[in-house]
């Protein structure tokens, strides 16, 4: 057993590439030490490279390693990419806030990680560094194998950090969830929406739902009915029904049914569309 | 099983241990250094009962893989007290019935220190967020926010800061 903190990229690359199989990249451990550790973990939890959140020219920057409650505390993040911060602020709870990170969010691979679903709706895209020096920027769905199967093989590559398109102005974003409890539950769903806006109109939508496929899933169907629809109760309602004819949702003993799943995610599908126009039009006012 | 020499602050002290990195903080603190008073309830992150201090914030030992201390700073329910003066919020918790059976009550108070260091007049909604992450199977909550409370108003008056 051995346990490395690194606390540069080289660091991490040379100890992936020369420590092979048995070596795994490790955050916040929330996830991972629960279960069965490999011979020797990486602790990314400080490294610099991972911890930026930053805007660049139109871009946000935000680090892999970054904490929810770090999330959470950030101005910048609410004011550009608030269903992130509305995702990580319902993620179990302050303890586990305090250590779990977006990347590890992601590549748990969760079907319904709160984190993952925010991020899939920002259109966020995730930068990966291989050991052998490589670099790829994917969409979040293609992070992911399975239910709870990352396609990230976390003994060879480095999720570093994701980045967000925050250059369109008139666009707001919201996220929603409901658990069994307001802490220490994983949610029976969520939803996430983006959106912008122009004369009053949805000009461009993304829905994100969970758990419904292994990855965040988009509704794509109910996305282009929006786009064109004017900020009204109709339009929500009428989004809410077109979401719950395009999920195709399994129930859980432990959970809830299929059904009341569906209601669910109908409801907010609903919420999140409006909260997210809302604020939309308030970004179109400050602009 | 290998060992490594871990080396960090504990309560305010720097030491070193030779440890098994994998363990968790939880196990390094009770079986290793004998301070029992941080608890263990599930082993898994979803009680509380486990929480220390870990750089300024309230954390799951039990979560926490001891080789995440190394350099760090860990405080410990043992640290609240000076010599046999309590700290105000285990005084609170004692006066308002806080405490029951109280295996919660470290891990709780812990919480609760985490919150005062942030703020010195908490809301009642601060505080239940605060502690939202600990079970208490006995007391209702009640007296746990009534304590906490209790302790910030203690703790200005005394002109101090946790
Ligand atoms: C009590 C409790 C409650 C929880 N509640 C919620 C909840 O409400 N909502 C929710 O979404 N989740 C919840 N979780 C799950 C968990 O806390 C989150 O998924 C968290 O974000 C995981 O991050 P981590 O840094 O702890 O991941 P880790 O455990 O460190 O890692 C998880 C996986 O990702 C890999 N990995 C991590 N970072 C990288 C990287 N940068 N590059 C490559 N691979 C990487 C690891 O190898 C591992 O396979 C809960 C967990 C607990 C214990
Ligand atoms: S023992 Fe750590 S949270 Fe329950
Ligand atoms: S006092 Fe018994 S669990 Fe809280």
């Amino acid at each position: 057993m051995s346990y490395q903190v690194v606390s540069n990229l080289e660091q991490v690359l040379s100890a992936l590439k020369n420590r092979g199989e048995n070596s795994r990249i490790i955050a916040g451990g929330t996830d991972l030490f629960l279960e069965k550790l490999p011979e020797k973990l990486l602790d990314i939890s400080a490294l610099a490279e991972a911890l930026v959140i930053e805007e660049r020219g139109g871009t946000m920057l935000i680090g892999a390693a970054v904490t929810h409650a770090r999330a959470v505390a950030s101005p910048l993040l609410a004011k550009k990419v608030k269903a992130l911060t509305e995702a990580c602020a319902q993620v179990g709870s302050p303890q586990v806030r305090n250590l779990g990170t977006l990347g590890g969010n992601v590549i748990n691979a969760a079907p319904a990680a709160d984190a993952a679903v925010a991020l899939a709706a920002l259109g966020a895209k995730a930068e990966l560094i291989h050991y052998s020096g490589n670099t790829r920027t994917v969409e979040i769905e293609e992070l992911y194998a399975g239910f709870n199967c990352s396609a990230i093989d976390s003994c060879q590559e480095l999720l570093l950090r994701f980045v967000v398109n925050s250059s369109d102005s008139g666009s707001g974003s919201a996220f929603a969830r409901l658990a069994a409890r307001k802490s220490l539950a994983l949610p029976l769903a969520n939803a996430a929406a983006w959106l912008r806006v122009e004369h009053n109109c949805l000009q461009e939508v993304r829905l994100v739902v969970a758990p419904v496929k292994p990855a965040p899933t988009r509704l794509f169907k109910t996305e282009s009915l929006l786009v064109g629809r004017p900020l009204i109760a109709e339009s929500w309602r009428e989004a809410a029904g077109a979401a719950m004819d395009e999920v195709e949702v399994r129930g859980s003993l432990l959970r809830c049914s299929a059904d009341y799943r569906r209601h669910l995610i109908g409801v907010l599908v609903g919420r999140v569309l409006e909260t997210a126009a809302g604020r939309a039009l308030t970004a179109k006012g400050e602009a | 099983m290998q060992k490594e020499q871990i080396c960090f602050t504990l309560n305010g002290e720097t030491i070193e241990v030779y440890t098994d990195p994998t363990i968790s903080l939880l196990r390094l603190l009770r079986d290793e250094l004998g301070l029992t008073g941080t608890k263990e309830g599930c082993g898994e992150g979803e009680c509380g009962a486990c929480t220390v201090i870990l750089d300024g914030m309230a954390v799951n030992s039990c979560l926490v893989p001891a080789g995440k201390a190394k350099n760090r700073s860990v405080l410990t329910i043992e640290s609240l007290a000076k010599g046999d003066k309590y700290h105000p919020l285990q005084e609170a918790f004692v006066e308002k019935g806080a405490v029951q059976c109280g295996f919660c009550s470290p891990g709780m108070i812990m919480s609760a220190y985490a919150l005062l260091q942030e703020s010195s007049e908490p809301t009642s909604i601060e505080i239940r967020t605060a502690i939202s992450g600990n079970l208490c199977r006995c007391s209702g909550y009640k007296q746990i926010e009534e304590a906490v409370l209790s302790a910030a108003e203690k703790l200005k008056n005394r002109g101090e800061s946790g």
